[in-house]
């Protein structure tokens, strides 16, 4: 909509969320925390949180993938419901990325995921303002695990801090290592098999709901679930360019991806 | 006891009174101490801030004092650069109210990022697309032109003023004081417009999303606008209560009067702008996205009666009041448009700050309500308290009002 | 002393550049960058050899196949093992923080003796002792020593079982599923034999009448697999899913059809069913189907409209679907995955015989000779046990063992069930975590964690076809712990009682040998499966029947408790990284939350929020209302496992436990405890 620039990638990592498929069993949603090292909130944290800061405030919960529960709004009988998981969208056109004053979140690595840096971040959270997905995170307290359960933290993510916003970057240290294993192999790092490199949500998903893969290469499922017509993504009309798809034959879940006008019909 | 300190020729309470009355701002000093120490020790998680609200009372806190103290730079502007002499009898007002403005507003920031000890990477690292880097930058510079500003002030005091090195060097910057104001007023300009961007350029935030004029999107130049429109009479408002407080005649009401013709000018050009712009957002930029006007409110807190208090109660009237002669120069009217001409401007800083990120813009997300705790209201307190202490002492040992003596003669 | 302009300048300039050429600021700046990302308290990660080996996790009901990830060693985390038929490579919310359980807050650290109101650790050896010596005395005697196992598909119930048979005791029960209910109906009330299946695999139209397949029924794990398989991205689907339940809950989100059922009317939607595809010419080779039959004609659908609340037409639509559809297969049981009677169960027989869809899976050859036989057990009714303990009309156990379950905090009245349990002379908890009944134990000794040790799953209930699937210990135990199994093969020994094996590994070797499965492939993650089929010969027993039915009113305010897996089982409270998983409208701080739709609360004169007393059979709880549309009206739904008084920080003391007030009754005709959609009273407080 406004001038901002969009970078092409020859590899577009990217997920087709199937919708009609996705039981909210929350599976995804533990995987992702135990594999980017998410600490559970801390009971000890509600005295000097002064609000409840416990993992029923949604709004202080780190949740990198997170499932929404949404529903066509009527009464019963009429009521539907579905669950829609939200990782980060990994814009075309990320609202976060220009925001930033110190460069500590950039699109420009091949694959098209936005990445943060934790060292760098100073944590103004101006990309938490501007990400309507919600899918930016903050530390507000140094992470805490359960007295012993920091002795099993996963060797792909490193702990941060207090203070730094944190995101889903499709767990980046996976697309590392296959990219390792294809030099190894002797193929080509930039055009990954399907399947070589999967994210822990996909990977754990009962129902196969999350499917990923690059979007840009027709040997991969999601180049052409994303081309289904069943497919859509999350405030199109904002521009900005979600490599994340969502998938359903159902209207009101399509009507429920975007803002319409009262009359408008959806294009 | 001390009144050796004084500015020559002046009056000022007794000792006693005056360490009481710095006893009483300590208060609010030393509160807002212990929650700073708390912030730094456990982090900002014990405010009311949240993953929804990332910013809020402070970002809204310093985004007002920052329009507010705008008096700085445009009064600095219209006297230094417009050669607008009567000015003089205010300016130090509006230096020293624009100094404790924005030094407050950066230590505010300084608890409000996460990581305080990173707050230098701005200049290490800087992101040069960012209009926060623009802020980062605008705002730290101009917090030293205003350290240059007020230190002649400081150095003129009674006895410092005879010590003949510092003389030589207040009189020297004196003479330079025209390019400072300059210097000041190309970088309060950009932060003024930079802070507005800072929302204006938000295009995944329908709420204060708008397009605009080359890498500008229209807020930059409202922000602009609105703070000139106010800083004026804020600094105004600020001296009419040091009256109050002291007793004492300060500044010629002539001079206010001149100040609220300044403000009512640049407030009735900003309103122009403001409901030109509110007008092609409601029917334009946001039927663009699929939102109505009428889904940007919700329930009292983020109701409609928010934007019709900041247009028009405190928008319009305080425009009208300021630039119609026969209004402003009675002195009850003058400080009432002076101060709803603040508060609209608060109001507008809060709504772009809260009200943008309230919005939920996912259809099947949620309005949610954010509520500043005692964490957020301290420091804030703090900086109120720290712009009293500041004044406090300005005011009795400063020769901040040229026109004072002569005011007060018996 | 005169400063001109040029010494002005000089000054200014020359003091803010002479500053930066000090190194003062470059290396605060530096260090700050440093210090910044790298305090002390900052767990570092420990990085070496990436490794993942094989198990079976039973943390969750049923069991997902998962393949432990190891750093340097350590376990951090799981995935799931695609070579393995029962999950295919999915993993429950559950059994994907598996790693970080091991190292859960709440793992008991090692056996320990009540000593007043604290504990104190004891050995195992004086563990092994106390109980040889309190054993010793009630051998041969019936009652007195009785065991509560939570665990329905391990061969450790064959020790187990067997020890107390060894003992003179038949005091074994299971705890209450919807498996314990299909067996009271399939292998007690109807003499059948095996189990009930359900071939998911192969239906091209499922309906569930209140089971919550996608949450809460059997292995949820496959039911997704199964579900998924047939729902494919690219092309048509394959299968239609038709939820039946009072709640539009995660198996009805999914669905292509909810047809909303009162939770107490279920039975009489399914005899609706069988009378409607009857009426069609349907029949099946089942004793006293044409008695049955008959029965199933009182349940026109205006009747069923009253006892159910589903309308005629959504009900003949339902059956038409049913009489189409090549291979429909019916799914009976309940929300919360217990407490339904045999009624229901027996008209999900009845269903699925008349759709030529009965599956029967045969019985696992025992390895324990001297153990019970496990579907006479499963059918035995623990709640109607406790309950006459607790009324005094049944003798309290000296010696009560409870194997990985949480009676007092699970079972529905739980308070008084935990009453019950406490009148046993010496209650005895294997349990890997400090839970509720551990807390009120005489003797708590750990079980190691499901990674940690041998185990097994035989045919997980629910599932189309006979499995047979082995966990082994993938990583060394955290704690002081001993496999259950080998502390009573070890108690046996010292009793005298002989099971004819040593150690627990000999058990499995003799399971798997006489299954004809391979041990290492096993052990290597692969699941047995067998093709053979049970015998499907039982018989309908109308009379009973009648009068169970004849017991469902349809009126008045029910309860449906939802179990739902990410907040864990009346075995596991909720793990810590699972908590973000729970909804603020099931959960908010301290207070749980009740859903109801806008008519229900209106009729109660309730909204969104309002702070209420649910009270049912005796007891009350504490929530708050959420107003959820999904729930039909006349039925108060309420989630399952919070309120936990045990356990650690993270889990204790949040919300109100909901079994509290599942308020159970006598199942006329059969005697089965029953608590599915009970009467449940709300006042505003």
């Amino acid at each position: 909509m406004s001038g901002h620039a969009t970078k092409e990638f020859k590899v577009r990592w990217g997920m087709v969320i199937d919708v009609d498929k996705c039981t909210g069993c929350g599976a995804c949603m533990v995987a992702c925390q135990v594999e980017n090292n998410i600490a559970p909130a801390t009971p000890e944290m509600d005295a000097w949180a002064g609000v409840t800061h416990d993992a029923s405030n949604k709004l202080r919960t780190l949740t990198w993938m997170l499932v929404y529960e949404i529903n066509n709004k009527k009464a019963f009988p009429e009521y539907e419901a579905a669950y829609m998981p939200r990782p980060c969208m990994q814009c075309a056109s990320p609202a976060c990325v220009p925001v930033c004053p110190v460069v500590a979140t950039d699109k420009n690595e091949e694959g098209g995921i936005v990445s943060q840096v934790y060292p760098r971040c100073i944590g103004c959270r101006y990309c938490m303002a501007a990400c309507p997905y919600h899918a930016r995170y903050f530390n507000w307290f140094d992470p805490t695990w359960p007295t012993g359960m920091d002795k099993g933290l996963s060797p792909s993510t490193s702990v941060r801090p207090r203070g730094v916003v944190e995101k889903c970057n499709f767990c980046h240290t996976r697309f590392q290592q296959a990219k390792d294993k294809a030099r190894q192999d002797g193929g080509d790092p930039n055009n990954l098999p399907d399947g070589a490199y999967v994210t822990a949500c996909a990977e754990v998903c009962p129902t196969g709901a999350i499917v990923f893969g690059d979007l840009n290469n027709p040997e991969h499922k999601v180049h052409a679930l994303a081309h289904s017509k069943y497919a859509f993504r999350l405030l199109e009309k904002l521009g900005l360019g979600p490599q994340v798809y969502y998938y359903s034959k159902r209207e009101w879940v399509h009507r429920l991806g975007d803002n319409y006008l009262p009359n408008e019909k959806k294009a | 006891m001390d009144s050796k300190l004084f500015p020559e020729g002046i009056e000022r309470c007794s000792l006693g009174k005056f360490l009481a009355w710095l006893a009483f701002i300590s208060l609010g000093l030393a509160w807002g101490a212990y929650a700073a120490g708390i912030i730094f020790w456990k982090g900002i998680g014990v405010t009311g801030l949240d993953n929804y609200f990332g910013f809020g009372l402070w970002i809204t806190f310093d985004l007002a004092v920052i329009a507010l103290g705008a008096g700085a730079f445009f009064t600095g502007f219209l006297k230094y650069i417009l050669k607008i002499d009567q000015l003089k009898n205010i300016i130090n007002l509006t230096v020293i109210v624009g100094f404790i403005c924005y030094s407050g507003a950066m230590l505010v920031l300084t608890l409000d990022i996460g990581q305080p000890i990173r707050a230098w990477f701005g200049y290490w690292h800087p992101n040069v697309h960012s209009m926060l880097t623009e802020v980062i930058f605008c705002i730290t510079c101009y917090c030293l032109v205003l350290v240059i500003e007020y230190l002649p002030l400081i150095l003129e005091q009674k006895q410092l003023n005879k010590i003949p090195f510092l003389h030589h060097l207040a009189h020297q910057m004196h003479v330079h004081m025209a390019l400072f104001a300059g210097i000041g007023t190309f970088l309060s300009t950009f932060h003024q417009g930079s802070l507005g961007g800072m929302y204006g350029v938000l295009f995944g935030r329908p709420y204060a999303f708008r397009e605009g004029f080359f890498i500008w999107p229209w807020t930059f130049f409202l922000f602009v606008l609105s703070a000139v429109g106010s800083g004026p009479v804020f600094t105004v408002l600020v001296c009419t209560f040091m009256e109050k407080l002291t007793g004492r005649k300060l500044v010629d009401f002539k001079v206010k009067a001149l100040m609220g013709k300044i403000a009512g000018t640049m407030l009735t050009v900003y309103m122009f702008f403001k409901l030109l712009d509110t007008w092609a957002w409601a029917v334009d930029v946001l039927p663009r996205m699929g939102l109505t006007f009428d889904q940007m409110f919700w329930g009292t807190v983020y109701g409609k009666w928010m934007l019709w208090t900041e247009l028009f109660i405190c928008g319009v009237i305080p425009a009208i009041m300021l630039i119609t002669p026969a209004i402003r120069n009675r002195p009850a009217l003058l400080y009432l448009a002076g101060i709803l001409d603040c508060l609209g401007i608060v109001i507008n800083r809060y709504v772009f700050t809260v009200q943008t990120i309230a919005l939920p813009v996912m259809p099947f997300d949620k309005w949610y309500v954010y509520v500043p705790n005692w964490a957020e209201w301290a420091p804030s307190v703090m900086i109120i308290a720290y712009g009293f202490l500041v004044m406090s002492l300005s005011y009795r040992y400063l020769p901040v009002f040229p026109q004072e003596k002569a005011l007060n003669a018996k | 002393m005169g400063l001109d302009r040029r010494a002005f300048i000089k000054f200014v300039v020359g003091g803010a550049a002479g500053t930066l050429f000090t190194p003062i600021p470059w290396k605060l700046a530096d260090d700050a960058s440093i210090w910044s990302q790298n305090w002390s308290w900052i767990p570092r990660l420990k990085y070496g050899a990436l490794t993942a080996d094989a198990t079976y996790s039973k943390l969750c009901p049923a069991g997902c196949a998962v393949k432990v990830k190891k750093v340097a060693g350590i376990a951090y985390g799981v995935e799931g093992n695609s070579a393995n038929e029962l999950s295919k490579g999915g993993v429950c919310p559950l059994c994907a923080t598996g790693s970080q359980m091991l190292r859960s807050p709440s793992r008991v650290a090692g056996p320990m003796k009540k000593d007043g109101d604290k504990f104190k650790p004891i050995s195992w050896d004086e563990a092994e002792a106390l109980l040889a010596e309190k054993l010793k005395g009630l051998k041969g005697q019936d009652g007195k020593v009785a065991a509560i196992s939570g665990d329905l598909s391990g061969t450790a119930n064959e020790v187990l079982s067997g020890f107390l048979a060894g003992l003179g005791s038949k005091s074994y029960f299971y705890m209450p599923a919807d498996q314990t209910a299909m067996a009271k109906t399939w292998n007690g009330v109807m003499g059948g034999s095996g189990q009930i299946g359900y071939d998911l695999e192969e239906a091209d139209l499922i309906l569930c009448i209140g089971a919550d397949i996608m949450d809460a029924f059997g292995p949820v794990v496959r039911n997704q697999k199964a579900f998924a398989a047939k729902r494919p991205m690219e092309g048509d689907k394959a299968l239609t899913l038709v939820y039946a339940g009072p709640v539009r809950n995660r198996t009805a989100a999914v669905a292509d059809k909810w047809v909303a059922v009162r939770p107490d009317g279920a039975a009489a939607f399914a005899m609706g069913l069988v009378n409607l595809l009857a009426k069609s010419g349907k029949s099946a080779s089942l004793g006293g189907f044409s008695e049955f039959a008959d029965l199933a004609a009182k349940f026109g659908p205006e009747a069923v409209e009253k006892l159910a609340g589903v309308n005629a037409e959504a009900l003949k639509d339902v059956a038409k679907a049913l009489f189409t559809a090549k291979n429909p297969v019916v799914v009976v049981g309940t929300e919360p995955g217990q407490g339904a009677g045999v009624a229901l169960n027996a008209a999900g027989v009845a269903l699925n015989a008349m759709l030529g869809s009965l599956t029967v899976l045969p019985e696992f050859p025992k390895a324990v000779a001297s153990a019970p036989d496990r579907a006479g057990l499963l059918a035995k009714d623990l709640v109607g046990w406790l309950n006459a303990v607790d009324a005094g009309k049944a003798p309290a156990p000296e010696v009560l063992f409870v194997y990985e379950a949480n009676p007092a905090y699970a079972l529905p009245q739980a308070a008084n069930m935990a009453k019950a349990l406490r009148k046993a002379g010496t209650l005895v908890a294997f349990s890997t975590f400090m839970d509720e009944t551990a807390a009120l134990a005489d003797l708590v000794l750990p079980a190691p964690h499901p990674f940690e040790r041998l185990d097994d799953a035989q045919n997980p209930y629910g599932l189309g076809k006979a499995t047979y699937a082995l966990a082994t210990a993938v990583v060394a135990p955290e704690k002081d712990c001993k496999g259950t199994p080998d502390f009573i093969l070890g108690l046996s020994g010292k009793l005298g009682v002989d099971l004819g094996f040593g150690a627990f590994e000999d058990v499995l070797k003799a399971k798997v040998s006489a299954i004809g499965a391979d041990w290492d492939a096993l052990a290597g993650g692969a699941a047995y499966v067998s093709d053979k089929k049970g015998s499907a010969q039982a018989s309908l027993d109308a009379g009973a029947l009648s009068k169970a039915l004849a017991g469902i009113k349809g009126e008045g305010l029910v309860l449906v408790a939802q179990a739902h897996l990410n907040i864990g089982t009346g075995k596991l409270a909720t793990p810590p990284h699972n908590l973000p998983t729970i909804r603020d409208t099931e959960l908010y701080g301290k207070d749980v939350f009740v859903q109801m739709c806008s008519a229900t609360a209106k009729s109660l004169g309730v909204s969104e929020g309002s702070k209420v007393k649910l009270a049912a059979g005796g007891a009350d709880i504490s929530a708050r209302v959420s107003l959820y549309e999904g729930v039909m009206p006349g039925v108060v739904a309420a989630p399952l496992g919070l309120g936990r008084t045990a356990w650690d920080p993270y889990t204790k003391g949040k919300g109100d436990n909901v079994s509290k007030i599942l308020a159970v009754s006598a199942e006329p005709g059969t005697g089965f405890s029953v608590w599915a959609g009970s009467a449940v009273s709300v006042a505003k407080m």
